[in-house]
């Protein structure tokens, strides 16, 4: 495991360092979603993904990759994407471009000219900071403040858990001073339909103060939420198993089935705010992101 | 039933069992920040409040001792007990996590556990599962057949009424013929150098008054200002572990003693003749001055936590154990005050429900984050 992570923390840092994304990725599935909308280039507001929804799956896998990518050059790490390798499916993609434009859409209602920065779009540096490397973390995040600035940002709207926790962290580490708000806490009315259980992201539920927020958005869409306090209660919400699936694959897995079980116990259909939670319960059970429920 | 279907059941259990009784006795709630108020205090002078509390201990009679660390205070103990005794245990985390039961075993005495899931967990030549509750990944058939080892009657079929009696059997035999009993301590008193303990069972009130000799063996953490924080203390573990009220709370302050004639107080009465505090630092002194670790030296040690952890729930024992008698969040959080290991943190998937349940309002999470970066420096 020491050597796991010693291996992710290279690749991490070196990648983040020269090119602003975790892993060598496609950049043109990324920003497939915004090319449908015309979303306007930069921008003084703009939307981050952070590739979080576009590239879930990679996350999810990024134990596998990383011994192959700590030992690959970079020109063959490249040239390896163009033949399959580290690229989400199509159906992964289509589907994280319609959340991504309906979170757009729900935006622009209540907010105007939202921008996005396309491929120059940097990662927030999430997995440094999950995984405890503090130093790194400060010091990308130094870099990621200051391309903001250069590109004249002065708002952010997130659309993810770690993303926005991230940039939390930014703000009490290195006085990260661009404010930013998450899509849930700014939309206004919204519809929806259908019955769930409720898996909260544990960023957004126990981080960020949005246990509330998120539960209260979706039951005024019109959404019911079947509760069961020791499966969904605050204390005992359980993680769906993502942030280890870095360090080891088998026991994100295991988790995430124990919490679909729970789950399951609850309801059939679960409702889920994070691109990893969906990722990594989908397998084990009927799974939505708030963003498909709503609009 | 398999581990993570029996810790899922369980876990549920505790969180309504400790729901029901946080409704039905309100100031328990009240209690538990008053006494973290009270322990932060202890923490951020914690040199003083040691010697305070030996002071206190030996003017009741008592012995006081300061352990540096696990290899002193197995010397201490090992002193003070000797060689061919019985000694008879109460659950003590302090004492697993210096090996005196192995220790004291390799000078030639015959020790015994007598908490029932510890007793189960020492002859079954294993390790504790949880804090509060050792043998908690036993089912009646493990726990039969372990005991079947000390009482033949005892087979698969067996009662858990009938696993318990003959445990009882046994462990009388031991308790009568006891030259030391050995207990840790929910909560020791600065002010007056006594200990409160906590327990459902008996055992513990016959461990600290049978035997002539009751050596108590703590972490500095322990200590709280006054007594009435110490009663607080073992009230808000057992509400928090979720049995409340508890059977018995105990209270030893020095050896046994009467004030019967002419009101003059004298020692030893009944009880024990000789009474030992032993004080573990352990990396507790240097935790208490580091900004980033302090907070878990709030820890009480009720193992709510445990329940609220997808890694616990999943990994169980096999996550920090057998480095340390402790495990779950609490537990990453003492392997690396006691072990300064910081690599079972790695695994925390900052899922934040402990902190959401831990009584002490500790912010584990913040904690394990620091010690993923300490071992992150090591890489
Ligand atoms: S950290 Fe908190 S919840 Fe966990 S055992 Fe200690 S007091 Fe209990």
């Amino acid at each position: 495991m020491k050597k796991q992570e010693g291996l992710i923390r290279s690749v991490l840092y070196k990648n983040l360092m020269e090119d602003y994304t975790p892993f060598p990725l496609d950049k043109k599935l990324a920003v497939k979603w915004a090319a449908g909308l015309n979303v306007p280039r930069g921008g003084r507001v703009i939307i981050y993904t952070s590739y979080m929804y576009q590239m879930a799956s990679v996350f999810k896998s990024y134990e596998k990759y990383v011994p192959t990518l700590g030992s690959l050059g970079k020109s063959r790490i490249l040239a390896s994407i163009g033949s399959r390798f580290i690229k989400p499916s199509d159906e992964d993609v289509e589907r994280s471009v319609k959340i991504l434009q309906n979170i757009y859409r729900m935006v622009s209602r209540v907010k105007a000219d939202v921008g996005y920065l396309y491929e120059e779009e940097p990662y927030s540096g999430s997995l440094l900071y999950e995984l405890g490397f503090l130093d790194e973390f400060k010091e990308y995040g130094r870099k990621v403040l200051q391309f903001f600035r250069e590109k004249g940002v002065e708002e952010i709207i997130t659309v993810d858990p770690h993303t926005t926790n991230t940039l939390a962290n930014l703000k009490k580490y290195i006085n990260f001073d661009i404010p930013f708000r998450n899509y849930i806490s700014m939309i206004g009315t919204v519809k929806g339909s259908g019955k769930f259980v409720m898996h909260d992201s544990c960023l957004y539920s126990r981080f960020l103060d949005m246990y509330d927020t998120v539960r209260d958005k979706a039951k005024s869409a019109g959404i019911e939420l079947i509760e069961d306090p020791t499966v969904t209660g605050k204390g005992v919400g359980f993680c769906c198993g993502g942030p280890v699936g870095p360090l080891n694959d088998e026991l994100s897995n295991n988790i995430a089935r124990a919490r679909a079980a729970a789950l399951k116990s609850v309801y059939e259909n679960v409702l889920v705010a994070c691109p990893l939670c969906y990722v990594n319960l989908e397998p084990y059970c009927n799974v939505r992101d708030l963003a498909e429920v709503i609009e | 039933m398999n581990w993570v279907e029996l810790i899922s059941m369980v876990s549920a259990g505790n969180y309504n069992e400790v729901e029901s009784i946080l409704r039905e006795y309100p100031y328990i709630v009240e209690l538990a920040d008053h006494l973290r108020e009270q322990k932060m205090k202890v923490i951020e002078n914690l040199g003083t409040y040691v010697d305070i509390t030996m002071r206190n201990v030996e003017k009741l009679g008592g012995h006081a001792y300061l352990a540096k660390n696990k290899d002193d205070a197995r010397k201490i103990a090992g002193e003070i007990v000797g060689e061919n005794k019985t000694v008879v245990f109460s659950k003590t985390n302090a004492a697993y996590e210096v090996g005196l039961r192995e220790y004291l075993e390799s000078r030639h005495n015959e020790v015994w556990e007598t908490d029932l899931g510890e007793y189960l967990v020492q002859i079954s030549k294993g390790w504790p599962t949880h804090i509060v509750a050792p043998a908690l990944d036993m089912t009646r058939e493990d726990a039969a057949k372990a005991v079947r080892k000390i009482d033949p009657s005892i087979n698969e079929n067996s009662k858990v009424e009938d696993i318990v009696a003959a445990v009882r059997k046994f462990l009388m035999t031991k308790y009568v013929k006891a030259d030391v009993g050995i207990t840790g301590a929910n909560a020791v008193a600065a002010d007056s150098g006594a200990i409160a303990l906590v327990e459902n069972e008996g055992n513990i009130r016959i461990d600290t008054v049978m035997p002539q000799v009751h050596i108590s063996i703590t972490g500095i953490d322990k200590i709280v200002p006054t007594l009435r924080d110490a009663m607080d203390e073992v009230m808000v573990q057992a509400a928090y572990a979720g049995i409340y009220p508890p059977t018995y709370i105990n209270v030893t302050a020095g050896p046994s003693s009467t004030a019967d004639i002419e009101l003059k107080r004298v020692s030893p009465a009944t009880g024990p003749k000789d009474f030992h505090l032993i004080l573990l630092d352990d990396g507790r002194m240097d935790a208490s001055q580091n900004p980033d670790l302090k907070e878990a030296l709030l820890c009480i040690k009720c193992g709510r936590c445990y329940f609220s952890c997808p890694i616990y729930r999943i990994l169980g024992k096999d996550w920090v154990s057998t480095k340390s008698p402790y495990n779950g969040p609490t537990g990453v959080m003492w392997n690396y005050i006691t072990n300064k290991d910081p690599w079972p943190a790695s695994y925390c998937v900052h899922s934040g429900g402990c902190k959401e349940v831990c009584p002490m309002k500790i912010n584990i999470p913040e904690v394990i984050k620091y010690i993923k970066y300490m071992g992150s420096k090591n890489l």
